[in-house]
């Protein structure tokens, strides 16, 4: 694992210096009578990796939910690039460009690795069901336009041997490749990822916080990481978000975070002191 | 490329290709060239089988994009299909419209109804959706026996002229059955185009896990209904044909006891796959064929069962067949086609 101490420390800027990509603006989320989000704001700034992290149950697949409309907040606003998402379905806020990957697989298992890929695309094509049924023409000429691009996700994410199998039929570290290949396909303009190592092998791990690190470099987009894995996160988290019992308790960078005494009480304690 | 190794494709194009091989070409060809000739060298009843194959074809083709494809269990496919039958029957039949409107109309009327139901998918799912396709098919019949005399007949249902182009009538056996398979190579056709496109994969992915489907941009609700409205648009073309074929329209041609039967044949071909929706309804009414024939004649060779068990057992044997393909191969015949090229394909070598 490379040492990321080069990572830009953005513990004392409260607010990234460019404008926001994604902003939370007191995100109130209720379920009957539990809230499990209260007054959330945070902002994700232009290409950094922002890590939400805190105990079990501390809200922070809520959050993830929230972004991306599966859960709509009883309370405040969420704006992707000034504009204001709160309310939108989950479709259209992903076809504004923030994409998604998940805790548990959620691949489509019907359907091989590149048509995997191929409806991570879908938002982009424009083929109707009538071009469809001809297919001759439009139809082929996009799916080979398209195939293209897919081509491309699969060299970077080093999956060209299984291409044609079933999700199906691969194995778990495999899976979790194809799903971040299907949310990198919608060519994001953020992405979120709901625990990535989890239940993954050391080498399985690498070979993600690699692949995180690059996505970032390469397509210069903001990557907001929800993980429990706290080597991964101080590893390379440019700022860090903790929540406990659906507050914001903490936010800044790994060091800022680190030595956070609300951070250890709730949470951290034996890890960092390693 | 083929190579000792296999079949490799060079280019993207030679990946998506349906038929990639000289061999799969000429196996292709000599097909459509039997189907072509049936009427020449078929034997008895043969050409009357390959039509009503070729009507049950479309209609469980549509039922397959619904259910097998989309996911979107749907139990009222006969009710669609009569929707079709009594729009392209009452145009024909009381203004006398072209079967070149009649037919394309009539899988319109269905997809409309089709849809209707469809929007009930939106909100539930699985076992609660089947109840709201089965209330399809009571509301079709009833509908169809209560409306104007003058529009569907009522009871009496609607008479047909044969469909004409000009002064050709396809009035014959064999003349029918060309259209009949003019129209079901066209839908496989376009069954193929649609799953390997976008809308195929949508389906799919809705079919697979709608919240995933959601999250990268796919209208969950929006391919719901399509999926009923494509599927029912099948069966409103097959029930079309069907009302030219028998060139008679009735509320009772189209029961649920059909719609079970397609759902049967989609099980027995493969789900969610077009090759298992047609093998399916080609075993399956090859099958319902092999009963009616022989039936009586086990009924003459053991006079003491008499003929009403013959034929009760015959059909429980065809019922049975159907619980033993959901217990011993539920992924249908396809899936063992599957299995035996890949071990032929890969011959002498188990890897």
């Amino acid at each position: 694992m490379p040492e990321l101490a080069a990572a830009p420390e953005l513990a004392a800027v409260p607010a990234p210096a460019t404008a926001p990509i994604m902003r939370a603006d007191g995100i109130t989320l209720r379920f009957g009578g539990v809230t499990a989000l209260s007054d959330v704001s945070f902002e994700i700034g232009a290409s950094e990796i922002h890590a939400i992290i805190g105990p079990n149950g501390a809200g922070k697949s809520c959050t993830l939910n929230c972004m991306n409309g599966f859960s709509l907040p009883q309370q405040g606003r969420l704006f992707f690039r000034e504009q204001d998402i709160t309310g939108l379905p989950p479709h259209r806020i992903a076809r504004l460009g923030v994409g998604r990957t998940f805790q548990g697989l959620q691949l489509f298992a019907g359907l091989s690795v590149v048509d995997n890929l191929l409806t991570g695309r879908h938002m982009h094509m424009k083929t109707g069901a009538l071009q469809g049924f001809v297919y001759r023409g439009w139809a082929h000429a996009e799916e080979l336009r398209e195939r293209r691009r897919v081509e491309e996700i699969i060299d970077f994410l080093e999956i060209k041997n299984i291409r044609h199998k079933l999700v199906g039929s691969l194995s778990y570290g495999l899976r979790k490749r194809v799903d971040l290949g299907r949310a990198l396909a919608m060519d994001p303009r953020v992405l979120l990822m709901d625990e990535p190592m989890a239940g993954m092998n050391l080498e399985e791990k690498e070979d993600m916080v690699r692949f995180v690190i690059d996505i970032r470099e390469a397509l210069d987009i903001p990557v907001v990481i929800v993980e429990h894995d706290m080597h991964v996160v101080m590893d390379i988290a440019d700022r860090i978000t903790v929540l406990d019992w659906g507050h914001v308790i903490a936010r800044g960078g790994p060091q800022a975070i680190k030595g956070d005494p609300a951070v250890i009480k709730a949470y951290l304690g034996a890890e960092v002191r390693r | 490329m083929t190579l000792p190794g296999g079949v490799h494709a060079e280019t993207y194009q030679q990946d998506r290709a349906l038929i990639r091989t000289r061999w799969q070409w000429l196996w292709f060809a000599g097909f459509v060239a039997v189907l072509l000739l049936l009427p020449f060298i078929g034997i008895g009843k043969a050409v009357g089988i390959a039509t009503v194959i070729g009507i049950t074809l479309i209609a469980v083709l549509g039922l397959q994009l619904t259910s097998g494809c989309a996911g979107q269990i749907n139990m009222g496919q006969s009710a669609f299909m009569g929707v079709g039958a009594y729009a392209a029957g009452a145009l024909a039949a009381n203004l006398h419209w072209s079967f070149l409107l009649t037919i394309p109309i009539g899988g319109i009327s269905a997809a409309v109804f089709g849809a209707v139901f469809g929007l009930a998918a939106l909100r539930i799912k699985g076992f609660y959706l089947a109840l709201t396709t089965i209330a399809a098919q009571f509301i079709f019949t009833f509908a169809m026996l209560k409306l104007p005399k003058e529009w569907f007949g009522q009871s009496e249902g609607l008479r047909l002229d044969p469909a004409a182009l000009g002064s050709f009538a396809f009035n014959t056996d064999n003349r029918i059955y060309y259209l009949v398979l003019a129209v079901a190579a066209l839908m496989t056709y376009g069954a193929w185009g649609l799953m390997r496109s976008r809308t195929g994969r949508a389906f799919i992915a809705v079919r697979d896990n709608d919240n995933a489907a959601e999250v990268i941009g796919i209208n969950v609700f929006y391919y719901k209904t399509l999926a009923f409205f494509i599927g029912a648009f099948y069966a409103g073309i097959a029930g079309a044909l069907w009302a030219y074929y028998v060139r008679y329209v009735q509320a009772d041609q189209f029961t649920l006891w059909l719609s079970v039967w397609y759902l049967g044949m989609l099980i027995v071909g493969g789900m969610g796959s077009i090759l298992g929706a047609i093998i399916g309804a080609v075993v399956i009414r090859l099958l319902q064929e092999l009963i009616t024939v022989a039936g009586p004649q086990v009924a003459d060779v053991l006079p003491a069962l008499g003929g009403q068990f013959v034929f009760a057992a015959m059909n429980m044997l065809l019922g049975g067949l159907i619980i033993v393909f959901v217990i011993f191969e539920p992924r249908g015949l396809v899936h063992r086609w599957n299995i035996v090229k890949e071990s032929y394909r890969i011959w002498p070598f188990p890897h």
